[in-house]
């Protein structure tokens, strides 16, 4: 089959900020991204929430560019921008055409070297923020649900189990010393990568991190508090009540294998086997045959994208006449067969074909309209967990070796009840009765 | 505050000399049975994206049913004469591709993707959904009790809720007020009805055929004839709908939530159609007022105020109409504060004329993020696939750009005078009726619906 090959070229300054820049002319534009090593696991304690909103700090002003003139320098260049925050880094990113290279790469300099804001900028984005959090989560039927209700159920380090988006009091309780600190302590160039896609030449882009990045001095490592989990040897249950939707919904969650290993491998292609849409065991059970659920669907979700526990979770919708343990038992069966029969030599070659498709489909998907987020995100994850930006062309090959053994032994190990988390959301309305 | 000015440092890099944007060569064939193709290289990806438009949507099956052209599409991927449900899923991952059928007020589609390697097998499948599906009962009645829950869960959206009201009560009478069924109306589907209207818009006359990625475009036009050259069937005949009326005077139409601790705001006016000669002094309009992060919208009521996260304006264009509207989900307590700045903002634009430097802003803003398509397959093909539906000029994509940089202070003046039709905005807000009624009542008459579309007051 035809294979892809990313020309990648990378480099590290003096003061350890990472460059990667993956050269293409197919269209004048540039993807210009900063990815810092921080994301909300690690954000301090009783500051919930704090990463996301120090990531809307950084659009309200740095030393030469004042609040306002970064949006609309890139806007007025023809570009757009936006940034994100993850569990293990937060990106800003932008797409503008290829002719204002050098004022972006200067826009996110100002910022890197010297983010400049006040009180009236953090209460503004405090409201932003929770405005933010409303339109997303608190009046939206299943809300949140599950990336924020299945964490603290599953895990017992705080760093994995918060409320990522943060509770309102510790979002009221941050102030400018703790977004001066948390800058000072990560958004640092030895704890950066800088990411130049597209319509570029390498030695220009290079040139250009040199000129406007050498400059900015480094910090001290930036301490890495350890997010692993104490091993899990039971299923954890919790609820949560729906406040607007009227199905009963579920999800559970299996914790998933240590990152680049034979068995996270086998375990993605067994996500695959059991999410892969509408031709996954589990779709196919529980919505077109047995006709228990409405929606359903899940899997590991940014796979290449975190650096800490993580979980694969199926998400839930069912029929109010389904009681959650008739739903459950339907999953349950489906988990069961998989773990006596595994997959056959057939289904494993589709599997590995889809796998392969969809990967391509990755590194191209944009985001709000910005051409190869997708391509940026993995060069920025590879560089950053494994300091090995080439990966992007050869992780592949660990997927397509996966032998039907290791799907089966994946199965066994992995998808067993004391290493689940499930958390059943029900609607307050409708008046679902049993209990977990 | 609207525009504060922000003076730009010395410091700031120049911009350098435009790079050319270059639009690939699309290849227009037309097969031997009259369907339409569109072919166009982009080999980023090793994949190619396809999609098969029919000129028919929900609009055109109204008089038999409201949604029955998304239903038909639901159902079309669950079943052909030679392949159960099952077997087409199978088949789809076995070549790595990922296929979707639905439709919209205008048009049904099948939407597809996949390997290069595989373009003939999948366009096959495409071939033998369009033209073979079999409507299995048990699959037909499964999708119907789907649907029935979607339905239902739709009105606990206060997005869906909104949406629902503004276009009730722009389009009255018309098609394009449908957006959704009701219950009672899904559970009135029959088989019968869906394979009527498959029977009359998934034809080859109706069709239009984009394939857009990395192969040879002979050769996949080749691959195109043998695969859907057999396919036969004529045009659907269209019954042309009755212009609705334009809403005179503002009016406020409170859809209440009980317990909802955000307000949804969501007003628009009557606007044009893609086609239609003021369109781009329209989209610049827009993004200047609110389309874009950097607009003023965004800048007052976000940057500003902290009032919300998420304001946005758009022009949404139909075949036959369009609107103009703006969004945005505020604090309970600031609904009026919002209304007001949106109503001020949409006042500046239509009795100032715009600064020349921030046009100038604009002008680039418009003109390159519409060159960001070119860089994806999906990119392209949503471009192109606007320029054919739409019946836009052959060279519409090379000329947009100098289209957008003509505009001038006086062309944003009239036409903000003529489309941000403020006198005349439908207000439609979304939440708990105790917190925000009041508010809702300064900005025009008031009615007030349940979340089932109830009148209640």
């Amino acid at each position: 089959m035809k294979r892809l090959q990313i020309a990648i070229e990378s480099t590290t300054l003096a003061n350890g900020l990472k460059v990667v820049i993956a050269p293409d002319t197919a269209a004048p534009v540039v993807t210009v991204g900063v990815y810092y090593k921080i994301g909300f696991r690690l954000e301090p304690r009783g500051r919930s929430g704090f990463a996301h909103l120090f990531e809307h700090m950084m659009f309200q002003g740095s030393a030469n560019a004042p609040k306002m003139q970064h949006i609309k320098l890139i806007n007025s260049s023809g570009g757009v921008l936006n940034g994100s925050t993850h569990y293990d880094v937060t990106n800003y990113y932008q797409a503008v055409p290829s002719n204002a290279l050098e004022r972006v790469l200067w826009l996110e300099a100002d910022r890197m070297r010297a983010l400049k804001v006040d009180d009236e900028n953090l209460r503004n984005q405090r409201d932003v923020v929770k405005e933010e959090v409303r339109v997303n989560v608190l009046n939206q039927p299943y809300g949140g649900f599950p990336w924020l209700d299945l964490p603290p159920v599953a895990f017992r380090n705080w760093a994995n189990s918060h409320n990522f988006y943060g509770d309102f009091s510790d979002l009221d309780a941050a102030d400018l010393a703790d977004v001066q600190a948390f800058c000072k302590t990560y958004y640092v160039p030895n704890n950066a990568v800088l990411l130049m896609l597209g319509d570029l030449k390498p030695e220009e882009g290079f040139a250009l991190a040199k000129k406007l990045y050498a400059d900015i001095p480094a910090g001290a490592p930036p301490p890495f508090a350890d997010p692993a989990e104490p091993e899990q040897n039971e299923e954890r249950r919790g609820e949560v009540e729906e406040k607007f939707g009227t199905l009963p919904a579920m999800a559970i969650g299996y914790v998933v294998p240590k990152r680049r290993t034979t068995d996270w491998c086998a375990m993605a292609l067994l996500d695959q086997a059991l999410h892969g849409g509408r031709a996954g065991k589990l779709y196919r059970e529980l919505v077109l045959e047995k006709q228990v659920a409405v929606e359903l669907d899940g899997g590991i979700e940014d796979i290449f994208g975190y650096n800490g526990p993580t979980q694969m979770v199926t998400r839930i919708l069912h029929k109010p006449e389904y009681s959650s343990e008739q739903a459950l038992a339907a999953f349950d069966e489906v988990i069961r067969e998989i773990q006596d029969n595994g997959v056959s030599e057939d289904e494993l070659a589709q599997l590995k074909v889809k796998w392969q498709s969809d990967y391509f489909s990755l590194l191209e998907s944009g985001h709000g309209g910005m051409p190869r987020y997708g391509l940026m995100h993995l060069l920025a994850c590879f560089t950053l967990f494994d300091g090995e930006p080439q990966l992007v062309n050869t992780v592949l090959d660990g997927f397509l070796s996966v032998t039907r053994d290791e799907i089966l032994a994946a199965a066994n190990k992995y998808l067993r009840k004391e290493k689940r988390a499930i958390v059943f959301r029900r609607p307050a309305a409708a008046g679902v009765k049993e209990a977990a | 505050m609207a525009t504060r000015a922000v003076e730009v440092n010395n410091a700031v890099p120049a911009l350098a000399p435009e790079r050319q944007v270059t639009w690939p060569k699309r290849q227009r064939a037309r097969l031997s049975n009259g369907l339409e193709v569109i072919l166009v290289e982009s080999h980023t990806i090793p994949k190619f994206h396809g999609e098969l438009f029919f000129r028919s949507g929900n609009a055109a099956a109204i008089d038999r049913g409201t949604g029955l052209a998304e239903m038909t599409a639901t159902v079309v991927r669950t079943g052909t004469a030679k392949r159960a449900s099952r077997q087409i899923e199978e088949d789809l991952r076995r070549i790595g591709a990922d296929l979707s059928s639905s439709a919209g007020a205008d048009t049904s589609a099948i939407s597809f993707a996949g390997l290069s390697d595989f373009a003939e097998p999948l366009l096959g499948m495409v071939d033998e959904l369009a033209r073979q599906a079999a409507f299995p009962e048990a699959e037909f009645e499964r999708e119907r009790r789907q649907k029935l829950e979607e339905v239902k869960l739709e009105r606990t959206q206060p997005g869906f809720l909104a949406g629902e009201r503004l276009r009730k009560v722009l389009f009255g009478a018309h098609p394009y007020a449908q957006v959704s069924p009701s219950e009672e109306q899904v559970a009135a589907y029959k088989r019968d009805d869906l394979l009527g209207v498959y029977r009359d818009f998934y034809t080859p006359e109706n069709a239009l055929l984009l394939l857009v990625g990395d192969f040879q475009p002979d050769a996949m036009l080749k691959a195109a004839e043998k695969v859907f050259g057999a396919w036969q069937g004529k045009k659907p005949e269209t019954k042309p709908s009755a212009a609705p009326a334009k809403p005179r005077g503002r009016r406020v139409y409170l859809v209440h939530l009980p317990g909802a601790v955000q307000t949804q705001i969501l007003a628009g006016c009557h606007a044009i159609t893609r086609k239609h000669p003021d369109w781009v002094k329209l989209g610049l309009t827009n993004s200047l007022y609110g389309g874009a992060f950097n607009s003023r919208l965004v800048m007052n009521i976000r940057e500003d105020k902290g009032y919300t996260y998420s304001p946005r304006s758009g022009v949404n264009a139909f075949r036959q109409h369009g609107y103009f509207s703006v969004s945005a989900a505020v604090r309970n307590d600031v609904v009026a504060a919002s209304l007001t700045e949106i109503f001020y903002e949409m006042d500046k634009l239509r009795s100032v004329p715009v600064p020349e430097s921030e046009l100038a802003d604009a002008q680039n803003y418009l003109s390159g993020i519409f060159s960001m398509g070119l860089a994806t397959q999906n990119g392209l093909l949503s471009q192109i696939a606007v320029v054919a539906l739409n019946e836009l000029p052959e060279d519409y994509l090379e000329t947009y750009r100098q289209k957008v940089r003509a505009l001038t202070p006086g062309d944003l003046l009239e036409t903000a005078r003529k489309y941000l039709d403020s006198a005349n905005m439908q207000i439609v807000i979304v939440g708990d009726r105790v917190q925000i009624e009041s508010q809702a009542a300064l900005f025009g008459e008031l009615e007030v619906f349940d979340a089932q579309g109830k009148k209640l007051s």
